[in-house]
Formats: structure tokens, C-alpha cells, sequence
């Protein structure tokens, strides 16, 4: 009997639970370095994955040589973008960060209710900014929903949602979903909040439309990003990955500039702001950290 | 808190004898620890580890985790101290002491949860201290597992008053040491002093254990207690906490701990906090594990 022979690219790939080579700590390294995500230990496999796809385009047949590509070649930046596209791709879903929605609805959403109060204003903005097909925007207006009847009782809520794609943009506005961008979300959310497309895939309520205006903007656009003023909370989450250094200060300044002092800014849960703005305080919630532009009463500009 | 309240508190913890317990290594370990490192000689260690088989065993498969380093298991104490260094060594067998000197019945929070939190307190404050040039990582783990044993003491000789302070944290969600003294009048930190004293503990430690909620009061080792705060919130924000949601927001930079810690060590200010955060996240799972093979036992018990 023959064995088939092995073809001589096929990459090293390790699974779940199984060692992986300590190349791919260096690659998380860089990859933290260049992009601000972090992935961690227990997710390194996700990352080998993705790497592994990437070697397997490239013919490339051990990690160290996919290293090599992502450091010494003259494409690296390239191949980079290309391995960040393959980490970051499929991450989004309602409800994906569970943390992050109970600081809003438990910390936040009580101390910005309390500062607006002060000011006399009832009104709440929202951006979420890069909301790709709208889970993260309708995530946010059905929680929003929920507190209708106590903590925003009499408040107008308002949440845009842009994104760069036309494509996702228009898809976001349909609000269809199927199994996997349900993954997370309870039964009680979606009796609530959906309405039976057919056997595989649920629309969200006109209600919950109602709440988030969907617009295409290009983040770089500087004309267009010195209109988005008055925010109380801004989203972007896996997005400034894509910018280089410089054009990803630009956003984060325009970011803090769009926010109301008082506001919070949040990134993706393996994201950091790193080194990119000296204003914003890194603040921790119980499971989940965000950026704080502090408030006037607080003393902390 | 008024010089009788204080009082009070002392007597009743010198009153205390139920911690049957305690391994008879714990002391002399604990006082070994405190004295300078050129005094302490492996041998010794190891005579004082060999009276207790049980803790010996532990201390063993504790070394063997990835949080201390090493991929395999030592096959002796003396071995473990020579891969790992006599300080490392010290500080897996107090884990292991400290496991055990508490009557299981007794327990009024989850053993656990406290055994995490205090744990993973432990493993950031030595993983922060590793940031910091200048600090020693082994005395940071010591004061971040020792610094809620005042917890021990409200479960053993305050357990109605405590009962109702936990209570009141969980359901207002508010921090345990805010619920103890809006119930009780003191906190973990006062009983815990008595203890320490009780026990003879290092000024260092006696002076985390009083002061890791009121770090201005501090006044033997300031940067330490600054430490042990920033590592305790830090914990309490990513999972290892007291086991229930404290609602509030925690800006570490402008903690006064870290203007007070930053000033002794400046290579604080290149330090990346949101980096540091991730990476305690990738310990959460191992502390989880190390609970329950140092402490699981106790668990046990007190659940039945």
C-alpha cells in the first residue's frame, strides 16, 4: 500500500488545545505592535489559523518562513493587511460583547443620564461607527429599548450607524439575520425584537429600525467627520485596523472631538487605543475596558 | 474607627482557636519569609516542608503550573528550588500554608472565589512588579496574597455582621469593603491588621493588609500598598473578583496609588496598561486551575 504523498506546501497548522509554535507569539506581537489587537494565549490558535490560510496562498511551508514574509519582505505590509483581514473577518455578531453591554446599561448609561440631566438636555447620540451590517447598531438600539421604560424614560435616543461599504451599509438597512449573527442573542431579545423572515432568518422590528439611521462615510473624510459632533458614545470596533499610524491618530482625534466631554469611546474587545491619544483615560468595567473623554464637573481635563 | 472599636477587634481576634487547621509550617515559614534573604537557607526550607507531606505534595504540583514557570514537575522540593529559586519556592509553599489555615466549616464567601481573587492578586502583583525595574516581584506576591486575610478573621469571629455586609454588596453591587463599613462599621482591613499583628507579620505586610483600600494612610511601605491596590482593582475588574458584579468604573491612572507607585518606580509611565490587561485575562484560566488543585479541597468541605 502507497501513502499519498503529502503535498510539499501544505502548512503546519496547530488546533485548539494543541502547542503552537512560539513563531506565532512573535507574529502576536506584531500584529499587537502594527494593529492594536491583542490576541491571547488561549486564542493563539486563532490566530495560527489564519496564518495558516495565508501560508497556504502563499505556498509558504513552516511559520518561520511566514515570519520572514511578514517582516523582511518587500510586501510585508501588504501580506499583513491581508493576515489582519483573515483575524478579523466573521468576529461580528449581536451581542457579541456581553461585558461591554452591562457597563453601558449599568455604569455608563446612569452617569451620562445624570450629567445630561444636569445640562437640562434629554437627548442621547450614538455612533456606531463601522457598523458593517448593523448588529452592532441594532444591538444598541434594542438595549436602548429596554431602558425606555426606566432609566431613559421621556429621553430621545438617536443612533447612527456608517460604515465605508455601500454593500454592508444596504444589507444593514434590510436588518436580516440568520444563525450566526443570532448566535448570541437570547430568545427574550429575539421574540421581543424580531419578526420571522422564514425558517432561517429573522428581521429585526420596525421599533428597533426606527432608532438607528444607517449612511455611508469614509472615516478619512475629514470634511464629513468635523459634522459628526455631539456624540455621547462612540463605537468602532475592528476598524482603525486598517489605517496606518498616522491616519488612525487622525480618526482617534476626531473621535474625541466628536464626543460630548463626559462621552465614552469603545474599541473592539482585543483592541487597544495603545499610544494613539493622550486625552482619552483608559477606563476598566467588570470584563471590559473603554475611553473616557472626562467630564467638565469631574476635574480630570 | 475609635480606639475601643480597635481594641474590640484585637481581643476578639487573640480569642480566636479555630484554626485547627494551621500547618505547623506556616509560622516559622511566614517568619522565615519576613527576615532578609541571605538568612534563609534552602536547607531549611526544605527540613521545614519535609514535617508536612501534604503541603510538600502541593507545593510540588503547584510548581509544575505555567503561571510559575515550569513546563514539568520537579520531582523534589530541593528540586523545584533549584529550578525555580529559593524566593519562588517561598513564596508557592505560603500559597500552600495559606490554603490550609482556615477551618473549611467556617467559610461564609465561597473559598474559591476568595482563593482567586487573592491568588490572582498575588500573580499580578509579581507580574507587575516585573514591569518595574526596580521592584521585587516575590515580596509583591506575598503582600497580594496575603493582603484580604482580614476576610478570614470576619468569618470567623464576626460571621452575623459579615453575613450582612456581603449581602448588601451583592445585591447593591457595590464594593465588599464600602458594604462592610456601611454595615459593620470596619472592614476586612482592621480585622486583618489584628491578625497580621497577631501573627507577627513584616511592618511591609502588616501595612498592606491595613491599608490596600486607604493607601494615604500608609506609611511602612507605600509603593507596595499602591501596588497591591492597583493589582487588587485590576482583578476585580477582569474576573477575579468576589464572584458578583461590582457596578463601577475604575480609571487605574488616576488612582491616587498610581501617582504614589509612579513616583517611586518612573518606568511605570511606559508600562501598557491595556496590554497588561489581556494578559492577566490569558492567566484567569490557569488561576481557576491552581484554585482548585491548591485549595479544592477546602472548597469541598464548605460547600457541604
Amino acid at each position: 500500500m502507497t501513502m499519498a504523498p503529502q503535498p510539499a506546501t501544505a502548512p503546519i497548522i496547530p488546533t485548539k488545545g494543541e502547542a503552537v509554535d512560539p513563531v506565532y507569539r512573535q507574529i502576536r506581537d506584531l500584529v499587537y505592535k502594527v494593529s492594536g489587537i491583542y490576541k491571547a494565549e488561549e486564542k493563539l490558535y486563532m490566530l495560527a489559523d489564519g496564518c495558516g490560510r495565508r501560508m497556504k496562498q502563499l505556498g509558504t511551508r513552516t511559520p518561520r518562513e511566514y515570519w520572514d514574509t511578514l517582516t523582511a519582505q518587500p510586501n510585508r505590509d501588504g501580506e499583513l493587511r491581508q493576515l489582519l483581514n483573515e483575524i478579523t473577518t466573521g468576529e461580528t455578531c449581536m451581542f457579541r460583547s456581553q461585558p461591554q453591554l452591562d457597563a453601558l446599561r449599568k455604569v455608563i448609561l446612569p452617569e451620562v443620564v445624570a450629567e445630561k440631566t444636569k445640562q437640562i438636555t434629554k437627548r442621547l447620540r450614538i455612533w456606531s461607527a463601522g457598523c458593517s451590517t448593523g448588529e452592532e447598531s441594532y444591538t444598541l438600539a434594542m438595549n436602548m429599548l429596554e431602558e425606555s421604560e426606566r432609566l431613559l424614560k421621556g429621553w430621545t435616543v438617536e443612533i447612527l450607524a456608517t460604515d465605508l461599504n455601500d454593500r454592508s451599509v444596504e444589507a444593514a438597512k434590510a436588518g436580516v439575520y440568520g444563525d450566526y449573527a443570532l448566535r448570541s442573542t437570547t430568545d427574550y431579545f429575539k421574540r421581543k425584537y424580531f419578526l420571522a423572515v422564514d425558517d432561517k432568518k429573522l428581521q429585526v422590528r420596525p421599533e428597533v429600525k426606527k432608532l438607528v439611521t444607517f449612511n455611508r462615510l469614509n472615516l478619512q473624510d475629514d470634511s464629513r467627520m468635523l459634522f459628526m459632533k455631539g456624540m455621547d458614545l462612540i463605537f468602532c470596533c475592528n476598524v482603525l485596523i486598517y489605517f496606518d499610524g498616522a491616519s488612525k491618530a487622525k480618526v482617534v482625534n476626531h473621535f474625541f472631538s466628536n464626543l460630548n466631554f463626559g462621552g465614552y469611546f469603545f474599541l473592539g474587545t482585543s483592541e487597544s487605543l495603545m499610544n494613539l491619544n493622550d486625552q482619552f483615560h483608559l477606563v476598566h468595567f467588570p470584563g471590559t475596558i473603554a475611553y473616557w473623554k472626562p467630564s467638565l464637573s469631574s476635574g480630570r481635563l | 474607627m475609635t480606639t475601643s472599636f480597635t481594641a474590640t477587634i484585637r481581643e476578639r481576634v487573640q480569642r480566636i482557636d479555630t484554626m485547627p487547621a494551621i500547618p505547623a509550617v506556616f509560622l516559622p515559614l511566614l517568619k522565615m519569609l519576613s527576615s532578609s534573604t541571605e538568612e534563609v537557607k534552602v536547607d531549611e526550607v526544605v527540613r521545614l516542608v519535609s514535617y508536612d507531606n501534604t503541603i510538600a505534595a502541593q507545593c510540588l504540583r503547584v510548581a509544575s503550573s505555567p503561571l510559575f514557570g515550569l513546563a514539568q514537575l520537579p520531582k523534589s522540593i530541593k528540586g523545584a528550588v533549584i529550578s525555580l529559586g529559593l524566593r519562588r519556592v517561598e513564596t508557592i509553599l505560603l500559597t500552600c500554608c495559606l490554603g490550609q489555615a482556615f477551618p473549611a466549616e467556617k467559610w461564609l464567601l465561597d473559598p474559591a472565589v476568595f482563593w482567586r481573587h487573592s491568588l490572582g492578586c498575588a500573580m499580578v502583583c509579581r507580574k507587575f512588579s516585573e514591569k518595574l525595574a526596580a521592584a521585587d516581584g516575590e515580596r509583591a506576591y506575598m503582600a497580594g496574597l496575603m493582603h484580604d486575610i482580614g476576610f478570614m478573621v470576619n468569618c470567623l469571629v464576626f460571621s452575623k455582621e459579615f453575613t450582612l455586609a456581603t449581602e448588601r454588596a451583592y445585591r447593591e453591587e457595590i464594593p465588599l469593603d464600602e458594604a462592610e463599613r456601611a454595615t459593620m462599621g470596619f472592614t476586612h482591613c482592621e480585622t486583618g491588621q489584628a491578625l497580621a499583628e497577631e501573627w507577627k507579620l513584616a511592618d511591609d505586610i502588616i501595612d498592606v493588609i491595613a491599608h490596600h483600600h486607604a493607601i494615604e494612610q500608609s506609611q511602612a511601605a507605600q509603593p507596595l500598598v499602591a501596588l497591591v491596590h492597583l493589582s487588587d482593582l485590576l482583578c476585580r475588574m477582569r474576573g477575579l473578583g468576589y464572584g458578583y458584579y461590582e457596578c463601577h468604573k475604575v480609571d487605574l491612572i488616576a488612582e491616587p496609588a498610581w501617582a504614589i507607585l509612579l513616583k517611586e518606580h518612573k518606568d511605570l509611565e511606559g508600562v501598557d496598561l491595556v496590554r497588561f490587561t489581556f494578559e492577566l485575562d490569558e492567566a484567569v484560566e490557569e488561576i481557576h486551575t491552581l484554585v482548585s488543585t491548591v485549595f479544592g479541597s477546602a472548597s469541598a468541605l464548605a460547600r457541604t
